[in-house]
């Protein structure tokens, strides 16, 4: 890798931690026109920037307020890569999602973050939004014949609705991936409920979103070895 | 001494014989909607059915008191936002906001006949028909939410927390706004006769801003709403509290109230012997998802870490197992004594 390169990822990386939209654009543009790989400034700038903006968020030096500006951040400079993805890296679409937050339930600021990842990844996302009804999850992913169906819930109140969309789901599709998330969540939900997964670290949702992220960097990494 | 002695006494720093065990917040229970045959969606919106309910919980398990409303969309309502009941749907869902009704930087219009609109009339008749039947033995209380809260409720999230960082003079100027109607609110549900009102600001915990932002934006604006209030006042906030326990203090309230996640001892050291700390059982992870030996341990925890009065770190979540809330009151009998 050239110098230049080099030191424009790191920029736009420091653009993405310092949420400077305006900036992030101005180098996602620069980066196009000298005809580097698009994939590359997505993966090795922007979420490589939103990596340590988790970490900042679990140190308690960040907190919503700016994550969020950060993922702005991060989708002004996605907006302006993605056309310019090669077509052999379109091609590996890594799969179909369709994800929601749960009926009764307003929250999406961390759901968002989890949409942000899968988009940066490369997957086809199909975004029902919040206080979604139950049975349009599994409406949605027949319609789309999704791989993967994300749930989201971040109070205790409205956690019990993901255990009938997963009963439903897996009553029409066996085969479909199920991931739940959220502040309430624990590996023992997903045990509970009969889900496949869900983030390590249940106590925040945001935190999961940025860490998820990363391990998808972490796969992509390894393939290209 | 009855309850409502002990709870008031408690808010006013005076003697009681034991801790109280209440809330500022709702604690309907299913067992109560059950002996009732009444349902959840419908009760936010018949006075009647939401003084049955609030006082259930006293009848059938001896918490020491009736809180109304249920839900927290009261305030939005009032100021234009639509409320989703979920009327009919088989699973117990709290309403939410459906329509927000502002953007950041846009005037807020206050309704002239703020009093008279959406349920602030029904709760005030509800409120009225608790303490009619609880004769004065029982403490009745009702909550408003605080201005960042409300904030929250009635403009979108995301815009209101970008903008706290971005435009903070937009948001100050909304905060500001809110003040006089959530203060005329929760004094005309002390008029129809709530002993107490809680102040709930769980909108802005160190798990969503910082400390510092919740001194510039959220402080003030709490500081004045319960400076405004004329009953007795509790400041209840969830999650992280750890780092704003002094500057919740500092907002002048009767009393705070914290949720688990709240180091009551150290809280307690912070604030001193003077300060009433309210709290800290896990509302869902003990009392509804735990043993009732658990709840024992949680109450034993609580008081000897120093609360002035166990209380759940939240709504009481209905679906709560009849046995915990036996074991609740029970502990809180056996170890909350004062000699």
């Amino acid at each position: 890798m050239t110098e230049d390169k080099k030191q424009l990822l790191e920029e736009i990386r420091k653009a993405v931690i310092e949420f400077d939209e305006d900036r992030v654009k101005e180098l996602a543009n620069k980066w196009i026109e000298l005809g580097y790989d698009a994939n590359e400034a997505i993966f090795e700038g922007l979420a490589a920037g939103m990596e340590v903006v988790g970490d900042l968020f679990a140190k308690n030096e960040y907190f919503v307020p700016e994550v969020l500006m950060c993922a702005d951040a991060l989708y002004a400079g996605l907006d302006i890569l993605r056309p310019h993805i090669k077509a052999e890296d379109k091609t590996e679409t890594k799969g179909v999602v369709v994800i929601g937050t749960v009926e009764g339930d307003v929250h999406d600021i961390g759901k968002n973050l989890v949409k942000l990842m899968f988009e940066v990844a490369g997957f086809e996302v199909h975004d029902l939004g919040k206080d979604v009804p139950l049975e349009k999850f599994v409406e949605e992913q027949l319609k789309t014949d999704a791989d993967l169906v994300c749930l989201s819930a971040m109070m205790t109140t409205t956690m019990p609705g993901m255990k009938k969309v997963i009963e439903m789901l897996r009553e029409r599709n066996p085969n479909v991936k199920i991931m739940i998330g959220g502040a309430p969540v624990s590996e023992k939900t997903v045990e509970m409920y009969g889900a496949d997964a869900t983030g390590k670290d249940a106590a925040s949702a945001l935190e999961e979103a940025i860490k998820m992220v990363a391990s998808l960097r972490e796969m992509k990494r390894k393939k290209e070895i | 001494m009855t309850p409502k002695e002990r709870v008031m006494n408690t808010l006013e720093k005076k003697e009681v014989d034991r801790v109280p065990v209440f809330s500022g917040m709702g604690n309907v229970t299913v067992a109560g909607m059950q002996k009732y045959g009444i349902d959840f969606a419908s009760s936010h919106a018949n006075a009647e059915q939401m003084a049955t309910l609030a006082c259930s919980t006293y009848e059938l398990f001896g918490f020491e008191c009736a809180v109304v409303p249920f839900d927290l969309c009261v305030e939005a309502e009032a100021l234009g936002c639509e409320v989703n009941f979920y009327a009919g749907k088989q699973n117990i869902l709290y309403p939410t906001i459906k329509s927000k009704i502002l953007k950041v930087g846009e005037e807020l219009q206050v309704p002239e006949n703020l009093l008279e609109r959406g349920r602030i009339p029904l709760v005030k008749e509800a409120i009225s028909l608790c303490k009619e039947k609880l004769n004065g033995e029982v403490a009745v209380g009702s909550y408003i939410l605080g201005p960042f809260t409300l904030a929250g409720q009635i403009l979108d999230l995301n815009d209101l927390l970008k903008s706290s960082f971005k435009k903070p003079n937009d948001v100050k100027a909304l905060l500001s706004q809110l003040v006089e109607p959530l203060v005329d609110i929760a004094n005309a549900f002390h008029e129809a006769g709530a002993d107490y009102i809680t102040v709930r600001e769980m909108g802005a915990p160190s798990d969503v801003i910082s400390p510092r932002m919740f001194k510039m934006l959220v402080q003030p604006y709490l500081k004045e709403t319960i400076a405004g209030i004329k009953a007795p006042t509790i400041l209840h906030m969830c999650g992280d509290t750890n780092m704003l326990v002094e500057m919740l203090y500092e907002c002048g309230a009767n009393a705070i109230s914290v949720e688990q996640k709240n180091d009551v001892a150290a809280t307690r050291q912070k604030l001193g012997e003077e300060a009433v700390i309210l709290g800290n059982l896990d509302a869902y992870g003990v009392i509804v998802k735990g043993t009732p030996e658990e709840v024992e341990q949680s109450v034993k925890q609580a008081i000897e870490a120093g609360v002035d009065g166990v209380m759940p770190g939240c709504d009481i979540w209905p679906e709560v197992p009849e046995d915990n809330m036996h074991a609740l009151i029970k502990a809180v009998e056996k170890y909350g004594a004062k000699s």
